[in-house]
């Protein structure tokens, strides 16, 4: 069994919390991403689990067998950096059998291994270049494959996209999905992109300041996000600032909207909706359109509404409907995925509506 | 014409440019060169001081210097004892030097300045320092002073300064930490990591590194002759004082080799480093190719 476990795991730098409380748990097969800004410590747990650093609290293990004591190159894990991190010296093929010749296996079986990983990343021709004659896409190609090669217990991924262009990361991404899921590794991938992890993952740990915020499928942060955090962390949230009224009625600008909470009466609160639950109609709140992003088929429009005098991004409207600069519209709010918060929380839980 | 484009320069100035840096680069070749025609003309021609001139530029050229002082067994036994020396002292000094270049840069890097202080006080602490620093241990270490190699790590440290500081170029230009990192994820241990992929990786670092130690082996006198080793520059001292003559052939000769080492030196170091060894790619078998497809 590989699944990997981090139990209340903490790391310090100094006076520095890179980690607090910090318990997951991967479990076989699995493709769990760490998911938050930069310097939420969500690397450094990634180094924890492949032994570059050492917790000052907390357990971790892999298949029920505790890893604290064991050193990096004892650890059978593969790795894939950030950074370009193929040995320059060696050539493609030289740097997949690194790993194998560490294990001491026979040049016959390494050559064999060498050639099923290059096949896997379809890089079989490339197998005699040196790392500075491949583009940075290959690169990461050669070192997925070189960290697959040993057949490790767990992959662990340190943002291996994100050095790439735009197309080559869309790419690398799914092949990484494809070859994950294909061959059962559980794999920890750490990034700051959220559309990455969303669409990599089969859950999602957000995290902010050495702590998971919330740990769930990517619907699940994504539709219920636990708290403002991660509902503001993760895609796009409109902000309409509200006023809860009796029973489970909140007054937002001139109109009422039924939530599925009840603030008490008064109570300053926020509605947070996320762009695609606006819609452009003939009913709801008027305002005129400040700017339209182009998405192709669809067209984000940034809307500023007369009676709030706020900002709202409306998502989904059809790029045909041609809606310009200056037109005037109507915003209609589905209450229905609405989240809300009391406005004094800063940052407070949000409860689903 | 192509020179009207620059109409802001003006032409004079830009010819001047140019002849200035001409000039000083046949000044100081002239500088360095013209002492070194004179050395030889000493030590190469059988003509009395005295008549060394225009006129007897062209006479009696010989290697008979030379030759009287190779067949001097002196000579001999000095070389053999600085190249011992050079040797052990390039030894003493990737062995020690390059793991601690090494440790510094990945576990210490606030260190690295203060370390980098450290090396170069051989350099501000004159050779004759060192040597009083021997005599006043002398009594007790006799033992260990009476080895010709002895030496060595004298000299590792009076090249420290030299050596310390290719190392540590060398280790900012690659991306060190995540190469060891790399190396270790895939099962490197410390000496793998270290001989596979660092060194590889450092190699003009440390070829440069080592002849700095051995030039620094080959010039240096004052501790050899402090500590009565008969090394070659000792050897060339006392024999030069016999016969001025040979003496001043094996001043050339270890002038002409040193210069001979640096633009080795510089011709191994400027070549891309990749090994030459191709791979084969033979055993690609289908079975194989099959077991990871299904």
């Amino acid at each position: 069994m590989n699944h990997l476990d981090f139990f209340d795991v903490a790391k310090y730098f100094g006076s520095t919390t890179a980690l607090e409380g910090f318990s997951l748990q991967v479990e076989e097969g699995e493709l769990v991403t760490l998911l938050g800004p930069s310097g939420c410590g969500k690397t450094t747990a990634l180094r924890i689990a492949a032994g570059f650093e050492r917790s000052d609290r907390g357990t971790i293990s892999l298949g029920g067998n505790d890893l604290g004591s064991r050193p990096a190159h004892h650890r059978n894990m593969g790795m894939v950096f950030q950074t370009y991190s193929l040995f320059p010296n060696m050539t493609v093929a030289q740097n997949i059998e690194f790993g194998l010749r560490t294990r001491k296996m026979d040049s016959r079986s390494r050559h064999q291994r060498c050639s099923e990983v290059l096949e896997l990343v379809q890089l079989s021709s490339l197998a005699n270049r040196f790392p500075h004659q491949l583009s940075g896409g290959q690169q990461q190609r050669v070192a997925l494959a070189r960290a697959l090669a040993v057949r490790p217990d767990v992959l662990l991924l340190d943002e291996p996209l994100s050095a790439l262009d735009a197309k080559v990361r869309g790419s690398l991404r799914d092949e990484i999905r494809n070859l994950q899921t294909s061959l059962g590794m559980t794999t920890l991938f750490v990034t700051h992109d959220q559309e990455e992890a969303l669409a990599i993952s089969d859950r999602v740990a957000v995290m902010s300041n050495g702590r998971i915020e919330q740990f769930g499928s990517p619907v699940e942060i994504y539709r219920n996000p636990c708290n403002s955090f991660v509902a503001r962390f993760i895609g796009t949230m409109n902000q309409f600032p509200a006023v809860a009224m009796d029973g489970d009625r909140v007054q937002l600008g001139n109109r009422q909207l039924v939530l599925k909470h009840s603030f008490p009466v008064g109570e300053d609160i926020r509605i947070l909706v996320r762009p695609e639950d606006l819609r452009l109609g003939s009913d709801g709140y008027p305002g005129s359109v400040v700017r339209t992003v182009f998405q192709g088929a669809m067209s984000q429009v940034i809307v500023r509404l007369d009676v709030l005098d706020i900002l709202v991004t409306v998502g989904g409207v059809r790029t045909d409907d041609d809606v310009s600069v200056g037109q005037r519209v109507h915003v209609e709010v589905d209450a229905k995925q609405a989240l809300c918060e009391s406005a004094a929380e800063v940052p407070g839980d949000v409860r689903v509506a | 014409m192509t020179r009207s484009n620059h109409s802001s320069v003006n032409p004079s100035l830009s010819s001047l440019a140019r002849v200035i840096p001409t000039l000083v680069l046949i000044l100081s070749f002239m500088f360095f060169v013209a002492p070194l025609l004179t050395l030889s003309r000493y030590a190469l021609q059988n003509v009395p001081t005295i008549l060394l001139g225009w006129s007897t530029l062209f006479d009696k050229w010989s290697l008979s210097g030379l030759t009287k002082a190779f067949s001097d067994p002196g000579f001999w036994d000095a070389l053999t004892i600085t190249l011992r020396l050079a040797l052990g002292a390039v030894a003493v000094t990737l062995v020690l030097l390059v793991p601690t270049a090494i440790w510094v840069h990945l576990r210490l890097p606030r260190a690295r300045a203060f370390i980098e202080f450290l090396t170069v006080l051989p350099f501000m602490i004159p050779a004759i320092a060192l040597v009083a620093g021997i005599v006043v241990v002398k009594p007790h270490v006799r033992w260990f002073l009476n080895s010709d190699l002895s030496l060595i790590p004298f000299y590792a440290v009076l090249a420290l300064p030299f050596t310390y500081r290719s190392l540590d170029s060398g280790l900012r230009a690659i991306p060190l930490h995540t190469l060891v990192e790399a190396s270790r994820s895939l099962g490197g241990g410390w000496l793998t990591t270290i001989v596979k992929v660092l060194v590889p990786n450092l190699r003009s670092a440390i070829i440069s590194a080592t002849f700095l130690t051995a030039a620094v082996v080959i010039g240096e006198f004052t501790i050899a002759n402090t500590l009565l080793k008969e090394t070659l520059p000792r050897f060339q001292a006392t024999y030069t004082g016999r016969e001025p003559q040979g003496g001043y052939g094996l001043n050339l000769l270890i002038i002409v080799v040193t210069i001979l080492i640096f633009v080795a030196l510089n011709w191994l170091t400027r070549r891309p480093s990749l090994p030459r060894r191709p791979f084969h790619h033979s055993s690609a078998t289908a079975e194989a190719n099959q077991e990871t497809s299904t």
